[in-house]
């Protein structure tokens, strides 16, 4: 394409929106809009023939054009205009700023994940770009630093929260699933004894386009495989004394799944009524802590269990995860809340 | 209002995922930012188109200049044929993070004009598609925070850090419409479950009592309620075939997937480690059907759906398993629709990436 200083673009603004305007170089010719034509350069690289221009509105303003794409321009992208046999260039400018977004946490909290652990959860201290997390997540052997290819499922739509900062990735459950033939081709993504790491890189962009302002990584060692419902009745509860705020603490059997535990407990007073208050994972999801707004007044409480609860490896209250149809102990359990009463005197 | 239950408008949407086209001019678009389905008039103004194949060139390229971006900043969700005018409809995401804008394209099958579905003043209605609450959700959608994220709160004399934990949702991952029922699949970003919905349709917003579980047995031995990621109807919407994140190819009677149910579906196929199956479209050919399913990493194959009604539930694990599968030696092909009778329309990627519509013969496959 050519590029002939004819055409003089510059980035200019109409009614709030960004706009490119148009004239010529040198003298005071006329632009006709309707002969305006918009193209990434990139794309048009190799001729524009075949190519629809880029949509928006355009029209004449004295003896220059404006253009006002439909979609808005991309930051750090160049665009072609071509009129009347002329062409030329402008580059956006990149988004400005410095990276400021970090990865805040990820779970399990664990130093060890079980050989069929399933889910995995990033959070990010800002909103994040969709569309290529798996590029940026990477499971690794933590002695060699090899990528654990297909570990990770792939899922065609990302898991998000509604606010884009807490990503929900799956360990392949073809791989987890037992008798499944990925399963038996190519084993368990995790292996015990071979210790993982689970590696964001800092080429993760935030929903601004930038880059994290670092990596985050969380080692983990390979443990043997977690099977069995949850089981609430195995938990041990910690009552507080009557008359405080002191938090009520559930000590679990096994580490359960972080997005799950933050709404799956609720405690009931003596009144019949939900006690209001605030609650918190303990370390490394082995715990559950509950404040009331109000001190504990005294009285026989419940604490009932959502029957979805997942441990790690996808095991519910209600359900295994693969459940193995010769053993009577993964039969499916009620889907009703488990119920736990404790006294507070 | 309009037909089906629309009212005149403009939906807002802040993404858009799979696509598929219901009664009359209807296109159920899922905004999986919004965990919502929107139902769209797109009152397409063509003809009704015959019996043609059409294809399109590079269209990464024609997308990417008409939306004004590189082509690294088109991603295609999906692609769905209106049934009259056989124009092309794709649900594409135009850049990423708060710069990202949802588009749906048509596609003129005439000229092949490329053109985004305005969305001002379009008769439409919309469901949203949340998961059953946790016993909890009104209220503890706070939680400890740690370090120092979040805002301090106070009871009492005791003071927290509090952050609002993030909210379950549900991802829909394909739908699909039978006789004034959308039927939508979706993976939870918390739950390990299988979750089928059964959403009348014109809707009446109460998606609660639609869910159902769909299980699958591996080899008469293990049982699980994954979540399904593609599906099709077929035999005239009496039978559905499935993939589940975990591969297997399931077939169940849709009779039997009733609100609130647990269905056991039956594994007719299995499909290797290092694979997953992207779509699957039903065509009939001289009276008989055939599914064809797309892979990420497999070649185009195709079933004969009287092969799945003969197979026996899978016992053995040996690959490769299950029915009879043809592979007509089509590599890179992605999502699919029905063109008309006598064609699938298909994305194909070739070898340099670069991604093209197809028309494939049913004839020829």
């Amino acid at each position: 394409m050519g590029q002939r200083p004819v055409l003089r673009l510059e980035w200019g603004e109409r009614a709030g929106q960004a706009c490119l305007r148009v004239s010529r170089a040198g003298t005071n010719g006329p632009i006709d809009a309707e002969q305006l034509r918009v193209y990434p350069t990139d794309v048009a690289a190799s001729g524009t023939a075949g190519l629809p221009p880029m949509t928006g509105r355009r029209g004449t303003d004295g003896n220059g054009a404006w253009f006002v794409p439909r979609f808005g321009f991309m930051p750090g992208t160049s665009y072609t205009v071509v009129c009347e046999g002329d062409a030329a260039s402008l580059d956006r400018p990149a988004a400005p700023g410095e990276p400021t977004t970090t990865v805040l946490a990820i779970y399990p909290s664990t130093p060890a994940l079980p050989r069929n652990h399933l889910r995995v959860y990033v959070h990010f201290s800002a909103p994040m770009s969709e569309g290529c997390a798996l590029a940026h997540v990477h499971v690794r052997d933590a002695a060699t630093r090899e990528e654990l290819a297909g570990a990770l499922l792939e899922t065609t739509e990302e898991l998000w929260d509604r606010e884009r900062r807490r990503l929900t990735l799956l360990f392949d459950p073809g791989r987890i699933k037992r008798g499944l033939v990925p399963q038996r081709q190519a084993g368990y993504p995790l292996v015990p004894g071979r210790p993982v790491e689970l590696l964001v890189d800092a080429g993760f962009r935030d929903a601004l386009g930038l880059p994290l302002a670092a990596g985050s990584v969380r080692t983990y060692d390979v443990g043997p495989d977690l099977r069995g419902h949850v089981d609430p009745a195995s938990w041990a509860l910690r009552p507080p004394e009557v008359g405080t705020r002191a938090p009520l603490v559930v000590d679990f059997d096994r580490p359960l799944d972080h997005g799950l535990l933050v709404h799956s407990l609720s405690v009931t007073g003596p009144d019949g009524a939900r006690v209001p208050g605030v609650i918190g994972a303990g370390p490394e999801e082995r715990s559950w802590a509950f404040a009331p707004a109000r001190p504990w007044a005294p009285g026989a409480y419940r604490l009932d269990v959502d029957h979805r609860l997942e441990d790690v490896a996808g095991n519910s209250v209600a359900r295994v995860f693969d459940r193995d149809l010769s053993d009577p102990c993964d039969n499916p359990r009620p889907e009703e809340p488990a119920r736990l009463r404790f006294v507070i005197a | 209002m309009t037909d089906h239950g629309m009212a005149v408008g403009t939906p807002v949407l802040e993404s858009v995922g799979p696509v598929t086209f219901g009664p009359g001019d209807v296109l159920f678009v899922a905004d999986n930012r919004r965990a919502a389905v929107v139902a769209i008039d797109v009152a397409d103004p063509a003809p009704a188109a015959a019996g043609e194949p059409f294809d399109l060139e590079d269209l990464d390229a024609k997308l990417a200049s008409y939306l004004g971006c590189a082509v690294k900043d088109v991603s295609i969700r999906d692609l769905a044929v209106h049934p009259r005018t056989h124009n092309v409809y794709l649900s594409v995401m135009r850049g990423s993070g708060d710069a990202a804008r949802p588009v749906i394209i048509r596609i003129d099958r005439a000229d092949g004009t490329v053109s985004a579905l305005s969305l001002d003043a379009v008769a439409w209605s919309e469901v949203a598609i949340t998961d059953a609450p946790a016993i909890d959700d009104e209220r503890l959608e706070t939680s400890l925070a740690e370090g120092d994220e979040g805002e301090e709160m106070t009871f009492g004399d005791r003071t927290f850090r509090i952050v609002r934990a993030p909210v379950r949702m549900a991802t829909v991952t394909d739908l699909k419409y039978v006789d004034g029922t959308l039927l939508v699949a979706g993976l939870s970003n918390e739950e390990f479950a299988s979750t089928l919905r059964r959403i009348p349709f014109p809707f009446t917003g109460d998606v609660a009592s639609t869910g159902l579980e769909i299980f699958h047995v591996s080899h008469g031995q293990w049982e699980t309620a994954a979540p399904i990621r593609t599906f099709v109807p077929y035999q005239g919407g009496t039978s559905i075939l499935a993939s589940y994140t975990c591969t297997p190819l399931v077939h169940f009677p849709l009779g039997d997937l009733q609100p609130g149910a647990k269905a056991r579906g039956r594994t007719v196929a299995e499909l290797g480690s290092g694979n997953t199956p992207l779509d699957i479209v039903s065509f009939t050919r001289e009276g008989e059907e055939f599914l064809l399913v797309s892979h990420t990493s497999h070649p185009l194959m195709k079933i004969a759906c009287s092969d799945i009604d003969g197979q026996e539930p899978l016992t053995e694990p040996r690959e490769p398993v299950g029915v009879p599968r043809q592979l007509p030696e089509l590599q890179g092909i992605g999502r699919m629709d029905n063109l008309n009778g006598d064609y699938v329309l298909a994305i194909q990627r070739d070898e340099r990436g670069g991604r093209h519509l197809r028309s494939l013969k049913t004839a020829g496959l």
